[in-house]
């Protein structure tokens, strides 16, 4: 088995195995990755339709009133 | 398994330990700081051109300028990096040499040789001394010809690549027969499965060079089929990304846990990463090829669902390389929610330049995203757009964690101190910077249809219209960056230069990366099948591209109509420019 892995850490304060971690700010912080993803992808559909003169889409939210 | 280090080791550099491996490695990442340096100058001479802020060069020499600058950055600068970094990686975790050095010199220097001969062809463009001409982007696409030279120099560095390859897998060989009960340590298993996908994908563009392209430009043939050479540059061209990104993502699963000060969260997961991008990295190209005609949709179709599948690897990462990190910052006192970021070495520019890195990779992910969907992609491709993701990925994700990782790697195979901290963090916050001004501004001005390699996109009768903000202010942001980041590379440059002849050679850290929470006796042994994986991606090659290949060479011939190349190289008499405006103007 390799002898290279590091075992000791000047830094540390405390030793946490795996059964007691529990990445829970992992979860949040990849929770507002996916948020932002969301909005961006909202945000560009309006880039993409709104931007560029009448769609397909463009045209129904003009019939329904909304653009 | 828990392994304590062994104490004969306990603070001994890579060079104590592999005195020999540590000469090539040290070379090669030379080799890869010359091609950052030149191609990086380049990138500066290329932003200041476009945006109009400062020409000084010819406008027919701009394909010159960016074809040395994509194929010095793309291709030179990441991979002689990485043959270092395997090299590295196979060695430390195998605990032992490689098994003739000897051949380990000679891919070394074939490599260099091809290096120099496709440099040399691409300044034959700007130099009248030199007779080569090869200003056909990196991509190299036909009926864009270069002299034979530079497709020799590329075959070379390539077959060069292809032996470092082997050198890994006669070492892991070696080490098997002493070890034949044991798992590959996960460094040595991510080198492996990377080199198995780049032997897979080299193969299409060793094809297209080989058999279409250099008996074209040596005149053995008359003409090839450009769709043909074309797709089968993308067969390779999508998989060499990953190539880049194979060993940033190794740096960022066994340095950046050990760096946080904690532990890789999951050994299996990382596996299971790697083999995914084994499986996928290949049959996914033609997603490069969505407004390529004489491409049946369904095909483009098969090669977008596979590259969102190809989202998940990635996504895997994000996680467990976090995870890690977070594991680090709360061994090292830090609590709350998010707080514990608060914990992490962001004093360590190692540490700081290759979190920063993967934050790029991650905004990256969106554009990719973007890049990805077939009806989306019609509204960014060729535009700046593209321009602005990929210095994200492999201009930042990977060049930043690359740089970051020298300033730990060049102490390690020299034997010297790093000459300056505080300018190594300087420089990897410098760099994050002025990336954010730059692909950001390239991002923009992509949605509103500025054009990629384009010297001047600035035209008569026409104005680009952004949505939000004005070109200028938007150029003002890609000539800001792009001096930032010229800054920052000489701040590296200078750093590495100085460490080099830095006499200090105390308290240099050991020679160690990341141990890991759960290792890989919890995981399935069939993972480390490298035969079955390969198996699998071979099939998925063969089924994501017989069809396509076939209609290609069904509907335009394997040589193509005939179609002479273009040399691109100007020759720019002046009596004649002045002959053929006076023939255009009335
Ligand atoms: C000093 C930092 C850099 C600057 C100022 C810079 C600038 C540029 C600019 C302005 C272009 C676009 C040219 C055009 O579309 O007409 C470009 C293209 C490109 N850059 Fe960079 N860049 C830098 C660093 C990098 C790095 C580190 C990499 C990769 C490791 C890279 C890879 C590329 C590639 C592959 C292209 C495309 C070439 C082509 O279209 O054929 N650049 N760069
Ligand atoms: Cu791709």
């Amino acid at each position: 088995m390799a002898s290279a892995t590091e075992q000791s850490e000047t830094d540390q304060v405390r030793e946490i195995g795996h059964e007691e971690y529990d990445p829970i700010g992992t979860a949040i912080l990849i929770g507002i990755y996916f948020l932002i993803l969301v909005l961006l992808w909202l945000f560009m559909y309006f880039v993409e339709f709104l931007g560029n003169g009448p769609t397909v889409v463009g045209a129904l939210l003009t019939v329904v009133g909304l653009a | 398994m828990e392994v304590t280090r062994m104490s004969s080791t306990a603070s001994r550099t890579y060079l104590d330990q592999f005195p020999a491996e540590a000469k090539v490695i040290k070379a090669a990442f030379w080799s890869s700081f010359m091609a950052l340096a030149i191609g990086g100058l380049l990138g500066l001479v290329q932003a200041l051109h476009r945006t109009d802020v400062l020409r000084f060069i010819d406008p027919a020499d701009y394909y010159t300028v960016l074809t040395a600058h994509g194929v010095l950055l793309a291709i030179t600068f990441t991979i002689f990096f990485l043959v270092g970094i395997f090299t590295w990686a196979v060695t430390t975790s195998l605990d032992r040499g490689v098994v003739d050095i000897r051949f380990t010199w000679a891919w070394y220097i074939m490599m260099v040789v091809g290096t120099i001969l496709v440099g040399v062809s691409i300044l034959g463009g700007v130099v009248d001394a030199i007779p080569t001409y090869a200003d056909v982007l990196f991509t190299f696409y036909a009926p864009l010809q270069a002299h034979p030279a530079f497709y020799v120099g590329l075959v070379l560095f390539v077959v060069g690549s292809w032996l470092a390859g082997a050198d890994w897998f006669r070492t892991w060989w070696a080490w098997r027969k002493e070890n034949p009960d044991e798992r590959i340590p996960l460094p040595t298993f991510m080198a492996l499965t990377t080199t198995l996908f780049w032997y897979l994908c080299t193969l299409g563009v060793a094809l297209s060079i080989l058999v279409f392209l250099l008996p074209w430009s040596l005149g053995i043939v008359d003409s090839v089929n450009p769709l043909l050479t074309r797709t089968l540059f993308w067969y390779f061209g999508h998989a060499v990304v990953y190539f880049w990104l194979m060993p940033a993502y190794m740096m960022w699963y066994i340095m950046l846990p050990k760096l946080s000060g904690g532990k890789l969260f999951s050994d299996p997961l990382a596996r299971v990463v790697f083999v995914l991008f084994l499986l996928l990295s290949t049959p996914v190209g033609i997603h490069h090829q969505y407004l390529d005609p004489g491409i049946a949709e369904g095909y483009k179709f098969i090669a977008m669902t596979n590259t969102m599948f190809l989202l998940l690897p990635s996504l895997l990462t994000a996680f467990t390389v976090v995870a890690s990190m977070e594991h680090g910052a709360r061994q090292r006192g830090g609590t709350g929610y998010l707080g514990w970021l608060k914990a992490l070495p962001w004093r360590d520019p190692v540490f700081t330049g290759m979190a920063l890195a993967g934050l790029m990779f991650a905004a990256a992910g969106f554009s990719g995203m973007i890049n990805a969907g077939m009806n989306i992609n019609y509204l960014v491709h060729n535009s700046w757009w593209v321009v602005g993701h990929f210095h994200l990925t492999v201009g930042t994700a990977v060049a930043l964690t690359f740089m970051a990782a020298a300033y730990w790697f060049i102490p390690q195979v020299t034997g010297k101190a790093l000459w300056s901290r505080q300018l190594a963090l300087g420089q990897v916050l410098l760099w994050f910077v002025g990336m954010t001004f730059m692909s950001n501004a390239m991002h923009r001005s992509g949605l509103f249809g500025m054009p990629r390699r384009t010297a001047e996109p600035q035209y008569q009768g026409f104005n680009f219209e952004p949505a939000v903000g004005t070109v200028g202010e938007i150029n003002a942001q890609v000539a800001l960056g792009a001096v930032l980041l010229t800054v920052a590379l000489a701040m590296f440059l200078l750093n590495m230069v100085l460490t080099s002849f830095n006499d200090d050679s105390d308290s240099l850290p050991a020679n160690t990366y990341a141990g890991t929470l759960s290792g890989p006796e919890d995981s399935p042994a069939v993972l480390d099948n490298l035969k079955l994986w390969t198996a699998i991606a071979v099939v998925l090659v063969i089924v994501g591209y017989t069809l396509p290949l076939a209609s290609i060479v069904d509907s335009g011939g394997l040589f193509g109509p005939d179609i002479s190349g273009f040399q691109l190289a100007i020759e720019t008499d002046p009596a004649l420019v002045l002959e053929s405006v006076r023939e255009v103007m009335p």
